[in-house]
């Protein structure tokens, strides 16, 4: 069992930096899901991932399979699409998760056209599905970085996000606009979608951010335990799908994010709160005298 | 008492709707103000206004309290009650505009901490999550807040709504005792009962204009609402 364990570790270089850039990753999505879920907007990190894919596509038609220039390409088109979905938001005064489900569908679009215009659609696949085992130094150094940065970065926000999930208004009244803590949000969460695209393509990324984050739910309502627990399943995830990979000759990515999908059925099945079993087993309490409940 | 708070030939709009023109007033340090009217009268915008979170069409807010001073108890549906908070975690998030992103919350700082949910029956719940509280305990908490704040301009709207009788007591009593260490009170109110025992002055907005009165030259009509054809003075009365 330790043999099957560590032995692709020891024994491959493309595996350990496979491991570094999937705990790397771990450490800093799933906390940033965990904010996406309670601002109620689990859906708006689907929508970024799309969203990334034409300035990959530009990236990868000016030069040819370069993680760099397809990163900073990624990293300018999400930037771009989250700063028009919010002017377009704050001038048409429709919700902002409609102007970015706007615009996503837009972005998917010109990234596959873009991507057709010189590509195969092996190098769809690649960039739409990712491969972990292809992390080179460049592609680890840049993961590393983002991560790094995003945890600095979401350090010294993490009062002020707090503040503004529960009463953005408190916040205003402070002097602070909201729109700018959401907007550097948001660049954050492009900025570790563009690192993740490399090991889990533009379109899996945003699993590791979410299935985490949403599987934490059934067990803490705690901030700091949402965030523990999220990171805990993010890494789970990222170590054990890719022995799996490993082992059966499976594509790595899925196998990544299908073992975050399982602990998120699981967790919703058998966790402590809110899921099926917990519900279950509240209806069959028997109903407790006044002072017991403290 | 010199006025901390003056506003000047204020005009406030929500979007390209006009809800308040030309409103002059000044608010004490030590004063509670009750801003009464009916529903859509503006109040919750003048609130919105002296917060800086709206910006004035016309005239000024003129403000002698800085931001991290001015405190603010919104109405409870604004808040986000499913976001996994403790009671305790939101007492101390008062500590932040003076703290921000980086200063450790010390000793001092959760002493005081308990010191304030003591005086607020908070002491048992101090774990609880939001999520759980009856709508008088979360009032409480969110009280709490302001006191740990240390504020000096706090405004309150709709503080008794979904509050149970024993709390509005504790409420009034920990305002009025905010009042007496020379915080200005500014608090949206229906129930003049409480307006009687609470507000030293009355501001009452009816369409988009304000009027002032004391809570004993406040005429009443029969529906509970302000008769508004007894208005005495319109403009700074202190």
């Amino acid at each position: 069992m330790i043999d099957w364990l560590i032995s692709p570790l020891l024994d491959f270089g493309f595996m350990r930096r496979a491991l570094v850039a999937g705990l790397a990753l771990s450490l800093v999505a799933p906390p940033l899901g965990v904010f996406l879920t309670l601002r109620g907007m689990s859906l708006v990190g689907d929508a970024m991932a799309h969203a990334v894919l034409p300035g990959v596509a530009v990236g990868f038609l000016l030069a040819g399979f370069s993680l760099p220039a397809m990163s900073l390409g990624g990293l300018a088109a999400g930037l771009l699409v989250a700063g028009l979905a919010g002017s377009v938001s704050r001038l048409t005064g429709h919700r902002e998760d409609s102007a970015i489900a706007s615009f996503y569908l837009i972005s998917l679009a010109a990234g596959v056209m873009l991507i057709s215009l010189r590509g195969s659609s092996v190098d769809l696949t690649h960039v739409l599905f990712g491969s972990i085992l292809a992390v080179d130094t460049t592609a680890l150094w840049l993961i590393v970085g983002v991560s790094s940065a995003t945890l600095v970065v979401l350090a010294a926000i993490f009062r002020i996000l707090v503040v503004e999930c529960l009463d953005p208004l408190f916040l205003r009244g402070q002097g602070i606009r909201g729109g700018a803590v959401h907007g550097l949000f948001l660049g954050l969460m492009v900025l570790n979608l563009t690192a993740g695209f490399q090991t889990l393509g533009t379109l899996m990324a945003v699993g590791l951010m979410m299935l985490p984050a949403t599987a934490a739910r059934f067990w803490s309502k705690r901030l700091e335990g949402l965030m523990g627990l999220a990171i805990a399943i993010g890494m789970l995830s990222s170590v054990g799908g890719l022995l799996l990979s490993y082992h059966a000759g499976l594509p790595s990515g899925p196998c990544i994010i299908l073992l975050a999908g399982a602990i998120y059925l699981l967790s919703a099945l058998f966790g402590r709160y809110h899921s099926v079993f917990a519900r279950w087993r509240r209806r069959v309490q028997p109903i407790l005298p006044p002072d017991a409940h403290g | 008492m010199a006025a901390i708070l003056t506003l000047e030939s204020l005009s406030l709009a929500q979007g390209n709707r006009l809800v308040l023109e030309d409103l002059n007033g000044e608010f004490d340090a030590g004063s509670i103000t009750a801003l009464v009217g009916p529903n859509g009268a503006g109040k919750s915008t003048l609130v919105q206004g002296i917060m800086g979170v709206l910006r004035p069409l016309r005239g000024r807010v003129r403000c002698q309290v800085p931001h991290a001073r001015r405190a603010w108890l919104p109405q409870q549906l604004a808040l986000d009650l499913s976001f996994p908070m403790s009671v305790e975690e939101l007492v101390m998030s008062g500590c932040w505009p003076t703290h921000g992103s980086f200063r450790r919350y010390g000793p001092a700082e959760y002493r005081r901490g308990q010191a304030v949910m003591q005086r607020l029956g908070l002491q048992a719940l101090e774990h609880r999550p939001l999520g759980e509280l009856s709508g008088g305990q979360r009032q409480r908490a969110l009280l709490g807040r302001t006191l740990m704040q240390e504020a000096q301009l706090l405004l309150l709207d709709e503080p008794f709504a979904n509050v149970d009788a024993a709390t509005v007591e504790l409420l009034i009593e920990t305002l009025r005792d905010m009042a007496a260490d020379g915080v200005s009170v500014i608090i949206v109110l229906h129930d003049h009962d409480q307006l009687r025992r609470l507000a030293d002055r009355v501001l009452h907005l009816d369409r988009g204009h304000g009027h002032w009165y004391t809570p004993q030259t406040m005429a009443w009509a029969p529906n509970g609402q302000p008769a508004t054809a007894a208005a005495t003075t319109q403009g700074p009365t202190s």
